[in-house]
């Protein structure tokens, strides 16, 4: 069960957050949603209709993308997470390049322990770009899990798969009963980790995807000690209720930049989306425990340029 | 835990020879000569897979029956094919319509099993009416699950929601006193043939299974196919989609039944739809951002309805209108409803948030169905209490 958490009762801008316009985002939080729609006098216009729901679905979705894109350059199986709450943010909507969107979310491990209870916490800058995959993130979290506990889990994962028996007799996992057989865990983490790499590059504005089942594993024997394989998922996107095959190609081995190629079925449009991935993360860890952060970013230069000078229209929430 | 474990144990009936629960198949097996009959005799005689004959062996060229418990199926298929033994999976005889039945025949002074019509490929729609009162037309509640055939949690949680009714009644104050003012229609199974085809072919089976003239695609989304700003935002009118609206506002007959059947009683005041997943609770509009004039009560009801809902085991529900909390959505059910007079439209999406999705395991059925039951009794109450 996943349980959603409350939302707090105030703004947090707890130690260790880098941003330095959260306190202008404090006083922005929760007041009184405005959206200001394309083509309207100016930036901040109070006279605008309220349309409450809009930026908070724009934020779920950066949100969503922010924590794809980490758990993709984290490369971690055991140490991925999922959205539990968005905090705050603000989104500057700018009809024919895009959005840019700042978010603040906390995030639960996505295989909680008992007793665990330990929130992490994001602050992202996504920018999505009309009509293009790929929305550039620059993602900050706090660290959920100690490092060396992580190695240890990442590893015994890695052994697991190692041990497999081949070729895999699976047909699905879960199973039509939502069972995942534990011996078959680490295939399923796995196979979660390589579908972020795809759902990032896949969310956009309006669109956003779960894993909704693997229905073909295929592990390959390789020369390095790597864990290689083959899987088909099924993505469910939750705007138009789709079902999208996705053909997964993974390459991993624990604490290396994950690698991965793939090629979904679009449906409804004759295109089909495909990528590949075999860059390394750009992680920056600091060293200080107590407000350890973990940095990724795929931002261009250019993209970095277009985002400063980035006028649109700001919704604040 | 598997979905047959607790489905068979929510239907409660003792267990002497093994019944037929949700996800188990019946397998037609050909055996043409000897040698296959030994085949399908290891098959069968194996511990582990759970076999039962139903029908079984006397001569060669006359097929066998055997149920296959859902965990096996996957075994047996494979072993099947590499013997190379002719199989066909029987059609499906829908568990819950037999449930249904023994709950009215159990509880013959409150509850009654009435078909309001049929699917497309036939199958019956079955409603439960609960009802203390004699007098036709007693202001009424419908609730709807399984609309969606792939939302299996909804089903489920409808035929729990069932027995909790026949069973609290005159126990809990609550349940007692909303049937003594109002009747209550269940409709378990409001798309028949889609559930029967997540079971046998597809699990991700969303539509209905309609035909379309003209294309090779299967199906319209029956919430998309009402009445309610038919084809507008939020629908597709390309059959391949899952959100295509159909060619005309009731195509679906099994949207149509229920149609004509409210609309022939004239006198609901409440429609809840129930749905998985993202853990959402909602009110008009779906088709249209602007505000339905009962919003804000809705919203209140709503809001103190994921409250109680949270207090069981602390699931929480985002609540709002429906097209600006999860997306524009045209033709829907409580659209419907709500501009024809159901003042009190609401839609669930229950568990999860995305982690597991359709495939919710077994084990969180039964915590589903208590939670929300409390929810719709928090609903229900303030129909009661605010009938119009």
């Amino acid at each position: 069960m996943q349980p959603r958490r409350q939302p707090p009762p105030a703004p947090r801008s707890g130690p260790g957050n880098p941003r330095p316009t959260a306190p202008l985002l404090a006083l922005l939080l929760l007041l009184a949603p405005v959206v200001a729609p394309a083509g309207s006098r100016g930036a901040e216009d109070p006279g605008q209709p309220h349309d409450a729901g809009v930026p908070r679905r724009l934020l779920q979705q950066a949100a969503r993308a922010a924590l794809h894109f980490f758990n993709f350059r984290a490369g971690s199986p055991s140490a991925l997470r999922v959205l539990a709450e968005v905090q705050e943010g603000r989104a500057w909507i700018n009809p024919k390049e895009g959005c840019k969107v700042d978010v603040v979310f906390s995030t639960e491990r996505y295989k909680p322990e008992e007793g665990e209870g330990h929130l992490g916490k994001c602050s992202a800058r996504v920018f999505f770009k009309n009509q293009k995959p790929r929305p550039a993130i620059n993602v900050t979290c706090t660290r959920l899990i100690e490092k060396k506990k992580r190695q240890q889990e990442d590893y015994l994962l890695y052994k697991q798969m190692k041990q497999l028996k081949n070729p895999l007799e699976i047909v699905s996992i879960p199973d039509n009963h939502g069972h995942i057989d534990p011996s078959l865990r680490p295939i399923w983490d796995l196979a979660f980790l390589g579908s972020s790499y795809v759902m990032w590059e896949m969310t956009t504005q309006v669109s956003h995807y779960y894993l909704a089942q693997l229905t073909s594993v295929r592990q390959w024997k390789t020369n390095d000690d790597t864990i290689d394989f083959d899987y088909t998922v099924l993505l469910h996107e939750l705007s138009t209720q789709e079902i999208i095959p996705c053909r997964i190609h993974l390459v991993w081995y624990p604490g290396k930049p994950l690698k991965v190629k793939y090629h979904c079925q679009e449906l409804q449009t004759p295109e089909e989306a495909s990528g590949t991935e075999e860059g390394s993360a750009v992680a920056t860890e600091l060293s200080n425990f107590k407000k350890e952060k973990i940095i990724f970013s795929n931002f261009l230069k250019s993209d970095d340029t277009s985002i400063n000078h980035f006028s649109g229209k700001i919704a604040k929430v | 835990m598997r979905w047959t474990l607790f489905i068979g144990a929510l239907i409660g009936s003792s267990i002497c020879d093994r019944e037929k629960f949700f996800g188990d198949q019946v397998f037609r097996i050909n055996v043409r000569n000897g040698d296959e009959i030994s085949k399908l005799s290891q098959l069968v005689n194996s511990n582990n897979l759970k076999l039962d004959v139903w029908k079984s062996l006397s001569t060669f060229n006359r097929p066998v029956d055997v149920l296959v418990p859902s965990v096996s199926l996957q075994a047996v298929k494979s072993f099947l094919r590499s013997q190379g033994l002719e199989y066909a999976v029987a059609i499906e005889d829908l568990q819950i319509y037999h449930e249904m039945d023994n709950i009215a025949a159990d509880f013959p002074d409150l509850a009654r099993r009435v078909k309001i019509g049929h699917s497309f490929e036939n199958r019956p729609m079955y409603v439960l009416k609960f009802s203390t009162g004699k007098g036709a037309r007693r202001p009424a509640i419908w609730l709807n699950a399984g609309i969606h055939s792939r939302e299996w949690i909804s089903q489920a949680t409808a035929i729990w929601t069932a027995r909790k009714i026949v069973s609290d009644y005159q126990r809990d104050p609550a349940i007692t006193s909303i049937l003594e003012k109002m009747d209550i229609f269940l409709l378990p199974v409001a798309n028949p043939d889609g559930y029967v085809y997540t079971q046998t072919q597809n699990r991700l089976w969303r539509k209905t299974r309609s035909l379309n003239p003209g294309s090779s695609c299967i199906g319209a989304d029956p919430n998309r196919n009402w009445n309610a700003s038919f084809a507008g935002k939020g629908a597709s009118d390309n059959p391949c989609s899952e959100v295509y609206h159909g060619p005309h506002a009731n195509s679906e007959v099994e949207v149509k039944s229920v149609v004509d059947f409210i609309q022939k009683h004239g006198n609901f005041k409440c429609f809840i739809d129930l749905h998985s997943y993202s853990q959402l609770l909602m009110y008009p509009y779906g088709y249209s951002a602007k505000k339905a004039p009962d919003a804000k009560e809705l919203d209140k009801v709503a809001r103190r309805a994921a409250k109680a809902l949270a207090s069981v085991s602390g699931t929480e529900y985002q609540v709002g209108p429906t097209c600006t909390t999860v997306y524009p959505a045209s033709g829907s059910s409580i659209d419907w409803a709500y501009d024809n007079g159901i003042k009190f439209a609401f839609t669930f999406e229950l568990r999860d948030t995305g982690t597991y999705g359709f495939l919710l395991p077994a084990n969180q059925i039964i915590p589903t169905a208590e939670e929300t039951w409390l929810g719709l009794k928090t609903i229900m109450e303030h129909v009661r209490d605010n009938l119009y």
